[in-house]
């Protein structure tokens, strides 16, 4: 592991949460590094602290201790509209209930990243539709979410987490909600993505997901589980 | 550059509760139409009072200065205002307190020297004609009344026989001479009668934008030396009345006001429901890029647009709403269609859209401050 390379990586991050006189520490003491381009799963049982550890690495959440580098930038001590910044700019998040705008058609979720970055009308307009392209959803642009199946659902949420074009794509259980035939489809598209150099971050309990992934970090208790 | 998309994902998120906005508009739509329809309406009252001045509002009476130990003013008074500049005409007033009889009957009165074109200017005519020659007089309307008096009668005057020439309309409460219970003779009759200077010099300029600056000319020429005349112009009450009215109106629109402030409750009210209904949508806004700005930007608009609407609606419809009370309490709409009421009505849009964006603001700070890994939870 070469530290040059790496555009993600922690160093002893703790996430600590107080609930009345007991500490819990959702993540507790976790180094790690995830070079550029790889493919990385997060495997661990519910309540191990895996989806903390999703959103410490997105700019969701800031770390009770330790340090968080993304790019090399320490993230933990920006603040509030840096940290928006980075999450526009260089995350593209999918989630496990698509959490598609449901006001917004498919082609106006995939613009709306680029709409916050600022991207004039016409540039996000032919970007969103070579995005719709990619995930193979072009037929849709006009469908509301409502109108569309999980699976095109789960397509138009990854184009839009391609907006902005991040290095990162972080994935939370983005097959959680698909049927397993679908859910392989999604895995078949993020696993591209890889290959045409994205660096991806799953989420997931499922071990077939955890397949696609060159390599699987597991966390216990908030620890990384070295066993 | 702000995108058009904001503002179309506001209309889209308000029509994704197409009754709950309808009620917002509707709450904004009532407060405006009332705000402005009581302006209008006020406006109103205000001009038709101010129109029985009108006639008087050209109007500056001349006093002599008591206080500085002047209780008349002399001709040569009289002739130096007589030549200045913009007086239509200036009526010098004489008056006495006179006994006349009509047969048995006998009383005290107010006895006024005037000039003939002196009281065609100040007085209207209810029968007969004026003219003071020889000894003819003219008779106010209550006395004529009182002592059953017709154009013709004879009457006694310092044990001087008169003839009733014309008689007058009643001019009511008046601010200069009313000669509703007195008798009108020439100067010249006076003269022979009475002796004194005149009470009183009534002036009328050639319009009322002419009041102010004759009434300082006449002042700085006369009171030179000496204050020997003070100066009063109508135009004071007509002023007076303006501003009271004034009053009265800015009290009943503020009145009117409250129920823009329900209105306004009413929008803080949803928005509020509308944040939390959307707690997730903002948290996923947040994760793919939106700033507090843009979220607070996105529910700020939203409020903006039942403002416009409403307030828009409501402007309009005020019209109808001034026409329909003016109508009842007037018996009269010709205050209506005048440039003023659009100063009501935009009076009301801008009420009606700062109170939107202003019960906007809460909802919108609230919504935008979420953070976007509680939100991201919510269910």
């Amino acid at each position: 592991m070469e530290a040059s390379n790496a555009v993600i990586k922690l160093v002893k991050v703790y996430k600590i949460y107080t609930m009345g006189r007991q500490e819990i520490r959702a993540v507790n003491n976790v180094s790690l590094s995830v070079n550029s381009g790889e493919f990385i799963s997060i495997m661990g049982p519910s309540g191990s602290g895996k989806t903390t550890l999703l959103n410490l690495i997105g700019c969701l959440d800031r770390p009770t201790k330790g340090k968080v580098f993304l790019d090399g930038v320490n993230v933990s001590s920006l603040n509030d509209i840096a940290l928006t910044g980075i999450r526009r700019d260089k995350i593209g998040f999918v989630f496990q209930q698509f959490n598609l705008i449901p006001t917004l058609n498919a082609i106006e979720n995939v613009e709306l990243p680029m709409i916050f970055k600022g991207i004039e009308k016409q540039k996000r307009e032919m970007r969103a539709k070579k995005l719709l392209e990619l995930v193979g959803m072009e037929d849709k642009a006009a469908h509301r979410p409502a109108e569309m199946s999980g699976g095109e659902q789960q397509r138009i949420a990854i184009a839009r987490a391609l907006a902005n074009n991040p290095a990162i794509i972080l994935a939370d259980e983005p097959t959680g909600n698909l049927d397993s035939k679908t859910g392989r489809d999604i895995m078949e598209l993020l696993k591209d993505l890889n290959m045409k150099g994205r660096t991806i971050i799953v989420v997931t309990h499922d071990p077939v997901v955890a397949e696609y992934s060159e390599r699987i970090i597991r966390i216990k208790d908030g620890k990384l589980d070295v066993s | 550059m702000v995108s058009w998309m904001y503002l179309e994902l506001a209309r889209r998120n308000l029509k994704r509760q197409r009754m709950r906005t309808l009620l917002a508009i509707i709450g904004i739509i009532i407060g405006v139409m009332t705000i402005s329809s009581v302006g209008i309406f006020g406006n109103s009252l205000k001009m038709s009072t101010i129109e029985l001045f009108q006639d008087v509002a050209n109007e500056i009476v001349i006093y002599p200065s008591f206080p500085d130990g002047y209780n008349s003013i002399d001709h040569q008074t009289l002739r130096i205002i007589d030549k200045m500049a913009d007086i239509k005409i200036a009526i010098p007033v004489k008056s006495e307190s006179g006994l006349i009889t009509l047969g048995k009957k006998k009383a005290y009165v107010t006895i006024y020297g005037l000039e003939e074109d002196g009281v065609k200017e100040l007085f209207d005519l209810k029968s007969g004609s004026v003219s003071l020659a020889g000894n003819n007089v003219v008779v106010g309307s209550i006395l004529a009344e009182k002592f059953n008096l017709r154009v013709g009668s004879k009457i006694g005057l310092e044990n001087h026989s008169f003839r009733v020439a014309g008689i007058l309309e009643e001019k009511g409460r008046s601010f200069d001479i009313n000669p509703d219970r007195g008798i009108i003779i020439s100067e010249r009759t006076f003269d022979t009668l009475y002796s004194g200077e005149y009470e009183m010099v009534i002036v009328k300029t050639v319009s009322i934008d002419n009041v102010e600056e004759v009434s300082k000319t006449i002042k700085d020429v006369i009171n030179k030396r000496e204050t020997k005349i003070r100066v009063w112009e109508m135009k004071n009450i007509l002023e007076s009345i303006n501003r009271a009215f004034t009053y009265i109106s800015r009290f009943l629109m503020a009145i009117a006001g409250i129920s823009l402030l329900v209105a306004g409750v009413s929008i803080l009210n949803i928005m509020l429901m509308s944040a939390i209904e959307r707690t997730k949508e903002i948290g996923v806004m947040k994760a793919i890029g939106a700033s507090r700005k843009e979220i607070m930007l996105i529910f700020l608009l939203e409020t903006l647009i039942l403002g416009a609407i409403g307030s828009s609606i409501g402007g309009f419809l005020s019209i109808l709403g001034g026409y329909g009370i003016d109508l009842i309490i007037l018996k009269s709409t010709k205050y209506i269609f005048i440039p003023k009421t659009a100063l009501y009505v935009m009076e009301g849009v801008v009420f009606g859209l700062g109170v939107s964006i202003i019960s906007g603001l809460y909802p919108a700070w609230k919504a935008s401050n979420l953070e976007p890994i509680e939100a991201l939870r919510y269910e």
